[in-house]
C-alpha cells in the first residue's frame, strides 16, 4: 500500500500534464477550426479545396502516425533543425500539442461545418435583408448559431482528445499514461497503477463534461422554458 | 402606372426578369411605389409574386431589370447566377433601408426578442445600445409585445413572432417595407393580430409592398393592387377597380375563388 501512496503525487503531476496537453490542443484546435470550417463552407471551389485537403489528411490517418511524423520526421530536415522554430519542434511536449491541435482542429472543423450548414436558410436571409455585411453576419449570426448547434458533438470531440492525449506517452512525455508506465517499469504494479490512471481519466472527463454541460446551458437559453412575462 | 401621383417614388422596379433554369417566372415586371403607397401583390401560387419581392432586395438574383430605392439605382453586374450586386457596400446600405418580413418570421433563435430587434440598429447602423433599446421598447409596445422582451422566439406563438419580426424591421426605420406572405404560416386565429399591426403601419403612411392571400385585408388597406399571372402583371389599379371591375378575365376568376 505504501508503494502506491508514495507514488500518487507523481500520478497527479501526470494528470496535470494530461489536462495541459488536452486544453492546449483544444484551444489551438478551435482557433484552427473556425477559419477552416468557414472556408469549407465557401461558395468558391478554390477556397473549399485547402481545408478539404487538410481535413482529409488529418482525419484519415492515425493520430499516432501524425505525432511520430512530427517528432521523428521533422528532425530529418536540416533546414528545420536550423530554423527559428527548432527550439519548439525539438521538444516532445510541443510536438504532441501541435499534432493533437492539428488533429482535433480537423475534426472540430467538420463538426462546426455541420453546424454552419444546418442553420436554417431563413435566418441567414434575415441577416442579409437587414443589411449585414458577410463578416458581420458570420460574427453575429453564423458562428454563434453554429457553435450552439454543434456543441453537443463538440463535447464528444473534447472527450476523444482527452483520451487521445495518452498517445503522448509514446514520445517520452509523462502524462497520466506515461507516468503510470514509468512507475510500473520500476515496481511491476501494473493493475494498481493502470487502475489509478483509468480513474484519473474518468475524473477528468467527468469534470470536462460538467464544464461542457454548463456552457451548453448558458448558450441555449432559448431551449429553456420561457420566463415569466415582464410586468408592465 | 401612377404617374399622376406627385409624391416621389420610394421604390422603382423596372422590367424585372427572373428565370429558374428554363422556367421564366418573371417576364418583365415594372412597379413604382410612391411614398405612402400600400401595394398588395396577389395571384395564384407560382405566379411569381414572392420571387418578385425577393428580387427587390436581391435575396434572389434577377436575370434582368433595374431597381431604384429612393432614386438611387442598385448597381448590378451580370454573372452566371444572374444579376448580382456590383457594389456590396451599396447593397448593404440599401437593404438596411428596406424592411423585409418573411413568411416564416426568421427571427434569430439564439437571441431574445429585444436582442433580435436591436441587433441591426446596433451592429449595422452603429446606434448606441441604450438608444436602440429605448427605440426597441417603444416598438414592442406598438406591436403589443412589451411584456415579452426577454423571451426567446420559440417561446412565442407564430403571431407574436411575426409581430416581433415586424418590430425588428421597423427598428431600422426603413423607407420601404416588404411583406412576403406574412400570415401564411400562421394558425387562422393568429392571422388577425398580425394584420392589425400591418393595418396600423399602412395608416401611418408607410410605403409597403405586401404579397398576400388575405384578399379582404388587401382590399381594405391597399392603395393599389397588382395581380400577377404567370410572371406578368395581368391587372393593376386601385382596389375598388381591381376588386369590383377587373379588366382581366383571369383576375376576375382568381378573385371569385379567393373572396369566398
Amino acid at each position: 500500500m505504501d508503494d502506491i501512496i508514495e507514488r500518487l503525487p507523481e500520478m497527479l503531476i501526470g494528470a496535470v500534464t494530461t489536462v495541459e496537453l488536452t486544453l492546449l490542443a483544444l484551444v489551438f484546435g478551435i482557433v484552427l477550426a473556425v477559419p477552416t470550417a468557414l472556408a469549407r463552407t465557401s461558395r468558391h471551389l478554390a477556397v473549399r479545396a485547402v481545408p478539404y485537403a487538410y481535413i482529409f489528411v488529418f482525419r484519415g490517418s492515425p493520430l499516432l502516425v501524425q505525432m511520430f511524423l512530427l517528432y521523428y520526421g521533422l528532425s530529418q530536415f536540416a533546414w528545420i533543425r536550423e530554423s527559428a522554430l527548432w527550439p519548439i519542434l525539438r521538444q516532445p511536449y510541443w510536438c504532441a500539442v501541435i499534432a493533437f491541435a492539428l488533429n482535433t482542429g480537423a475534426y472540430t472543423a467538420e463538426i462546426l461545418r455541420g453546424g454552419i450548414q444546418s442553420i436554417p436558410k431563413g435566418e441567414i436571409e434575415a441577416a442579409k435583408a437587414c443589411g449585414m455585411s458577410p463578416f458581420l453576419m458570420t460574427r453575429r449570426i453564423v458562428l454563434p448559431r453554429a457553435f450552439r448547434i454543434a456543441w453537443p458533438a463538440y463535447g464528444n470531440e473534447v472527450i476523444f482528445m482527452l483520451k487521445g492525449s495518452a498517445l503522448a506517452s509514446t514520445i517520452t512525455l509523462l502524462d497520466i499514461t506515461g507516468m503510470a508506465r514509468s512507475i510500473i517499469a520500476e515496481n511491476y504494479l501494473a493493475l494498481e497503477f493502470f487502475g489509478i490512471a483509468g480513474v484519473l481519466y474518468l475524473l477528468i472527463s467527468w469534470a470536462f463534461m460538467r464544464v461542457l454541460r454548463a456552457v451548453e446551458g448558458r448558450l441555449n437559453g432559448h431551449l429553456r422554458p420561457p420566463p415569466e412575462p415582464v410586468k408592465t | 402606372m401612377n404617374e399622376t401621383n406627385a409624391s416621389r417614388a420610394a421604390l422603382e422596379v423596372i422590367d424585372l426578369h427572373k428565370r429558374f433554369g428554363n422556367l421564366e417566372v418573371l417576364k418583365g415586371i415594372s412597379l413604382t411605389a410612391h411614398t405612402g403607397d400600400v401595394i398588395s401583390i396577389i395571384g395564384s401560387s407560382g405566379s411569381g409574386k414572392s420571387t418578385f419581392l425577393r428580387c427587390v432586395n436581391l435575396l434572389e438574383s434577377p436575370n434582368g431589370g433595374r431597381i431604384r430605392l429612393d432614386g438611387e439605382e442598385l448597381a448590378l453586374k451580370d454573372t452566371a447566377q444572374g444579376l448580382v450586386t456590383a457594389d456590396s457596400k451599396q447593397l448593404q446600405r440599401l437593404r438596411a433601408g428596406i424592411g423585409f418580413v418573411f413568411q416564416s418570421f426568421n427571427l434569430w433563435p439564439h437571441m431574445t426578442i429585444l436582442e433580435n430587434i436591436i441587433e441591426a440598429p446596433v451592429h449595422v447602423k452603429g446606434i448606441a445600445k441604450q438608444d436602440a433599446v429605448a427605440a426597441a421598447e417603444a416598438l414592442l409596445e406598438k406591436v403589443g409585445l412589451a411584456d415579452r422582451r426577454d423571451f426567446y422566439p420559440n417561446h412565442l406563438s407564430g403571431g407574436q413572432q411575426q409581430r416581433a419580426a415586424i418590430a425588428r424591421c421597423l427598428a431600422m426605420e426603413p423607407k420601404v417595407l416588404l411583406f412576403d406572405e406574412p400570415t401564411s404560416a400562421l394558425d387562422p386565429e393568429l392571422v388577425n393580430e398580425v394584420l392589425q399591426v400591418m393595418r396600423g403601419l399602412a395608416e401611418e403612411g408607410r410605403t409597403m409592398l405586401i404579397v398576400t392571400h388575405e384578399m379582404r385585408f388587401a382590399r381594405e388597406v391597399s392603395s393599389h393592387i397588382m395581380f400577377l399571372h404567370q410572371g406578368q402583371v395581368e391587372e393593376f389599379g386601385p382596389p375598388s377597380q381591381v376588386f369590383s371591375a377587373p379588366k382581366s378575365e383571369r383576375c376576375r376568376q382568381f378573385l371569385e375563388n379567393h373572396l369566398n
